[in-house]
């Protein structure tokens, strides 16, 4: 699914490298929780595993695809079509409603679009039912909801269209600990579905155990002191 | 949903920067607009005032000068021109028709205009029409009256009505001649120019009334109709301009019942009557028109070839039997123009930079609440958003708020027209047309709506460049 290998990276104007892996691979369907204090360089990872960023050196893996061969706007084509993100809060625009905001996921992909059994509408109501969002909520504007309510919407976002790969980047650091753990009960319900690889980052050790894999980028990281 | 509706939705989330934005941008667009407008359209009304005439004769006065007061009663002829040169020049070769004019006296705030039948046959305004009656026919002896077509609407003359000319151009005039009531028998039609503003009547109505009030008059000394003294100079300018248009109608109340003494009766009843069975024409013999005038204001000539004109011309600026001036039309009309040219332009000038002020102001607000949006710019990043959909989305919102800016602008136009237009029309004379926009107006707008979009390139870079930084981390 993914395969890292000897990718050292190092941003503009800093002369030593923010990222140095030799060796990560990930197989699909796995649920890896990677953790990574502040400063670790995850931001770094989850940026170049996106295609948001150049790789420099060595290389990445997606799906049989060789992240530095694609040009900018294929990674964000990439992007669109196999891979979810959801942040850490504040995930969805506040002038849309929770389904448009779902419904966002499909914006720029065909792809993801195509894959969707019912209109994208439906698609995105279904599942937000499925993730807990009822119909009095999906009419409510996103401002009213949760913070627990909006990272449900945001995972609908992020699982609608089937990416392969989920990125979850402290999803649950806003929720309290009861809401954390049926958070990711619900993420793993819904990865399950059609084996999608949730790569969960988050500095919060407690949550590891919940995982198939735990990863720590410190340890995997040659350029982190 | 696509990028436009994103960029609405968007923008209709901060509506209330957004809409003080707009409204500025409408605004100035409403000035521009407006400003354009009445430019051209005053521009038009002037060049509509004349036509087809091909020499103004004066007496020797400046260009323009004698252009403004013979055609656009705008300012008065200090001097008068001896009827025996007109007499004269008017038998010249080459002349086809000639029309004697004289000015200086007023109806009630309306210039009076004293002339001849060939100012029926003859003069011609906008693209060479003739004058027509609405009501009516023209004048055919010393006690008939024709009026412009405002002048009837405003003061709410009917034909057969008798009405009464007073010397000089104020309002309030001392001495009016109720011994020369003089019968309404043509009512013009419309024709957008001074000509609706006027009074006409026959060159010796206007020798009649000075004649006989020539006695009680300090102002009227041995020639009636060399009014334009310094003294009929002070009144014009004090009494015409401001005071009798602001009582304008106190005063016709009032006058009316003055001069209306000997025939009280007789012209309340005669009111009343017409009300009802308005437009018949009133019956009459023809007599002389033009009596025995010694001076004219000025008069007008068409020849039969331009050569004409120009040697015509040149014999009236060397005339021996007083200083005359001969201009042609058109050619002083450039003048003035060209006069104008600066201060047209300086208003040009102004109302595009109050609208590249707004449009500045709107790049502002972009760009102050662009910090804010980093988050959702790094969402739509996530969700595969690249860079230039993030160009785009921000230089839409630019090009949906100078859109409808420009849209609500037009609205306001419109409205101001509709306020400005009887004013415009009752004080200066220039007519303003209710029309759609014109392909000048909706190039104005084009050129508005580049600048927004050009304007909205400054945030959409600055988002651009955060979208190609910040990627999908949320920095905010």
């Amino acid at each position: 699914m993914i395969e890292i290998n000897n990718l050292v990276f190092s941003w503009p104007k800093h002369p030593a490298p923010t990222l140095d892996i030799s060796k990560l691979t990930i197989s699909q369907g796995e649920r890896i929780f990677l953790h990574g204090p502040s400063g670790s360089g995850k931001s770094t990872l989850i940026g170049l595993l996106a295609g948001i960023n150049a790789i420099q050196a060595g290389d990445i893996k997606i799906l049989d695809t060789q992240m530095r061969q694609l040009s900018a706007a294929k990674r964000d084509q990439f992007r669109a079509d196999h891979i979810g993100t959801i942040f850490q809060n504040f995930n969805l625009l506040p002038f849309l409603d929770p389904i448009e905001n779902v419904m966002l996921g499909c914006q720029y992909s065909k792809a993801r679009k195509s894959k969707l059994t019912q209109s994208l509408q439906q698609s995105a109501i279904s599942l937000l039912e499925n993730l807990g969002i009822g119909h009095t909520l999906q009419a409510k504007s996103v401002s009213e909801l949760s913070i627990g309510q909006q990272q449900r919407v945001a995972a609908a976002r992020a699982f609608i269209g089937q990416p392969e790969l989920i990125i979850a980047d402290e999803p649950t650091s806003a929720l309290d600990a009861d809401s954390r753990e049926a958070f990711i009960e619900t993420l793993f319900n819904q990865a399950e579905k059609y084996q999608a690889t949730i790569l969960f980052v988050s500095h919060d050790h407690s949550l590891a155990q919940l995982f198939d894999r735990k990863v720590s980028l410190n340890e995997i990281n040659g350029a982190a002191q | 949903m696509n990028l436009a509706s994103l960029a609405f939705k968007s923008s209709w989330n901060r509506k209330s920067s957004v809409f003080l934005t707009l409204f500025t941008i409408a605004i100035s667009v409403m000035l521009l607009l407006s400003i354009e407008r009445v430019r051209q359209e005053a521009k038009s009304s002037f060049a509509n005032t004349i036509s087809g005439t091909d020499l103004i004769v004066g007496a020797r006065t400046g260009d323009i000068q004698l252009l403004l007061s013979s055609v656009f009663r705008i300012g008065h002829a200090n001097n008068a021109v001896q009827w025996q040169s007109y007499e004269y020049i008017k038998q010249q070769r080459g002349v086809a028709w000639s029309i004697p004019i004289s000015l200086g006296d007023s109806h009630k705030g309306h210039a009076v205009l004293g002339t001849d039948s060939s100012y029926f046959t003859h003069f011609r305004y906008g693209k060479k029409q003739m004058l027509a009656f609405a009501h009516g026919r023209a004048f055919v002896n010393g006690g008939e009256v024709v009026l412009g077509s405002d002048v009837a609407k405003k003061l709410n003359y009917h034909l057969g009505e008798q009405i009464v000319i007073s010397h000089g151009m104020g309002n309030t005039s001392f001495h009016h001649h109720d011994d020369n009531p003089m019968t309404i028998v043509g009512i013009l039609k419309p024709t957008g120019t001074p000509i609706d503003r006027t009074v006409h009547v026959p060159l010796i109505a206007i020798d009649e009334m000075h004649g006989s009030g020539h006695n009680k008059s300090p102002r009227i000394v041995d020639n009636p109709l060399n009014k334009p003294s310094n003294e009929a100079a002070y009144s014009h300018d004090h009494h015409s301009q401001s005071e009798h248009e602001h009582s304008e109608h106190e005063h016709s109340e009032h006058q009316h019942n003055e001069h209306g003494h000997g025939e009280h009766e007789h012209s309340k009843h005669g009111h009343g009557e017409h009300q009802h069975k308005n437009h018949q024409p009133v019956e009459s013999k023809p007599g002389d028109l033009i009596g025995e005038p010694k001076q004219i204001t000025a008069f007008l000539m068409g020849f039969d070839s331009p050569l004409y004109t120009l040697q015509v011309r040149r014999n009236i600026n060397q005339y021996q039997g007083e200083p005359l001036l001969a201009i042609m039309p058109s050619v002083t009309l450039r003048e003035l123009w060209s006069m104008l040219d600066i201060v047209e332009k300086i208003l040009l000038l102004f109302s595009i930079v109050v609208v590249l002020i707004s449009l500045l102001g709107m790049l502002t607000t972009l760009l102050a609440t662009l910090n804010q949006r980093r988050r959702e710019l790094a969402i739509l990043r996530s969700v595969g958003a690249r860079p230039w959909h993030i160009f785009s989305l921000l230089t839409g919102e630019a090009v949906i708020i100078t859109l409808f800016g420009c849209l609500l602008g037009t609205a306001l136009f419109f409205m101001a027209i509709l306020l400005a237009q009887p004013v415009l029309q009752a004080q200066f004379g220039i007519s303003l047309s209710l029309s759609m926009l014109s392909s000048y107006e909706v190039k104005l707008l084009g050129a508005i709506m580049l600048a927004g979009t050009v304007m909205g390139i400054f945030p959409a870079l600055r988002a651009y460049y955060y979208s190609l930084s910040d990627g999908m981390s949320i920095k905010v």
